[in-house]
């Protein structure tokens, strides 16, 4: 199985409704939450998130090693199965 | 400040920001009260009432554009996806929000920002 | 009630200089560049922030809350237009300044 690995915010719904399809379906994903994160570990996911040419958007989700920007889960669905 | 009385304040404020730029609050009243929870929140935290879904950095310049509504900033971004990026605005012609999908920055931006969507 | 209230003397308000006032119960930021007179709301259109407050630049004033900016000659918002601080005319008269208050509210 692919490895899950989210950035998220604790304020942002669409945060909450990523985790959710992810638990839905039991596939196991690590999450960080950005605003809740060491200085460090901020600075690590803003170039992540600039290194994929993005903006500092939540959700940001790595599904191996695709990326997606947002509650899409179409998209979701398409790089767990692909 | 009592949270419930800001949550009406800044609703106030912004729909005179918003009107002028073709969006009204979005019909998911739960979302949009939400939302607006989470700005009095950041509010009291931070000082401004900041995006909810959108990452500060620090940098003055780079924070002030997250305030809401940002939709000034982020005008050809969010009228291609008729929403704001954390759902709180859409288009006044918008009547099914949950139709409408989060396009990142670079989606868009590859999109040639034609109305594809 | 006259629409015409007076500011200001002339001599109040040097060159590329701004000014609080406060006429007909509201706050007016008055504003002398180039040799003319501005006038505008002191009400940022966003959340209300005292622009008298903020940075003139040439003008440009600041909100100085979350840095919009306003042409003071419009009143337009810079980053969307459609965003404008009610303004009002002007005049000068025997080294007077007049503001004329039937402005949009």
């Amino acid at each position: 199985m692919k490895k899950v690995l989210m950035y998220t915010l604790s304020t942002c719904p669409w945060c909450m409704r990523a985790k959710k399809f992810f638990r839905e379906r039991d596939i196991p994903f690590e999450f960080i939450d950005y605003d809740k994160a060491d200085e460090q570990t901020q600075k690590m996911i803003r170039e992540d998130c600039e290194s994929h040419g993005e903006e500092i958007a939540f959700p940001f989700i790595k599904i191996g090693e695709d990326v997606v920007v947002g509650y899409n889960p179409r998209k979701y669905s398409e790089f767990l199965e692909s | 400040m009592d949270t419930g009385k800001r949550k009406e304040q800044l609703k106030a404020m912004f729909q005179r920001v918003i009107d002028p730029l073709g969006y009204k609050y979005s019909p998911d009243t739960e979302l949009v009260d939400f939302l607006l929870e989470q700005e009095v929140m950041l509010e009291k935290e931070k000082g401004s009432p900041f995006c909810p879904c959108q990452g500060l950095t620090g940098e003055r310049e780079h924070d002030m554009q997250l305030v809401c509504p940002c939709i000034p900033f982020h005008r050809e971004h969010f009228d291609a996806m008729k929403r704001c990026w954390c759902g709180l605005f859409v288009h006044k012609d918008v009547d099914d929000p949950d139709k409408l999908l989060q396009i990142s920055r670079k989606e868009f931006e590859e999109s040639g920002k034609k109305d594809r969507f | 009630m006259l629409p015409w209230v007076f500011a200001i003397n002339e001599n109040e308000l040097a060159d590329g200089e701004k000014k609080l006032l406060l006429l007909e119960d509201k706050t007016i930021l008055l504003v002398r560049q180039e040799g003319n007179y501005y006038a505008m709301s002191n009400k940022c259109p966003h959340m209300g922030c005292p622009l008298s407050k903020g940075n003139l630049e040439g003008f440009i004033i600041k909100c100085p809350c979350h840095d919009w900016k306003f042409d003071v000659r419009s009143g337009e918002f810079l980053a969307a237009p459609e965003i404008k601080a009610p303004v009002y005319d002007t005049d000068i008269s025997e080294g007077k300044v007049f503001v004329k208050m039937d402005g949009e509210l």
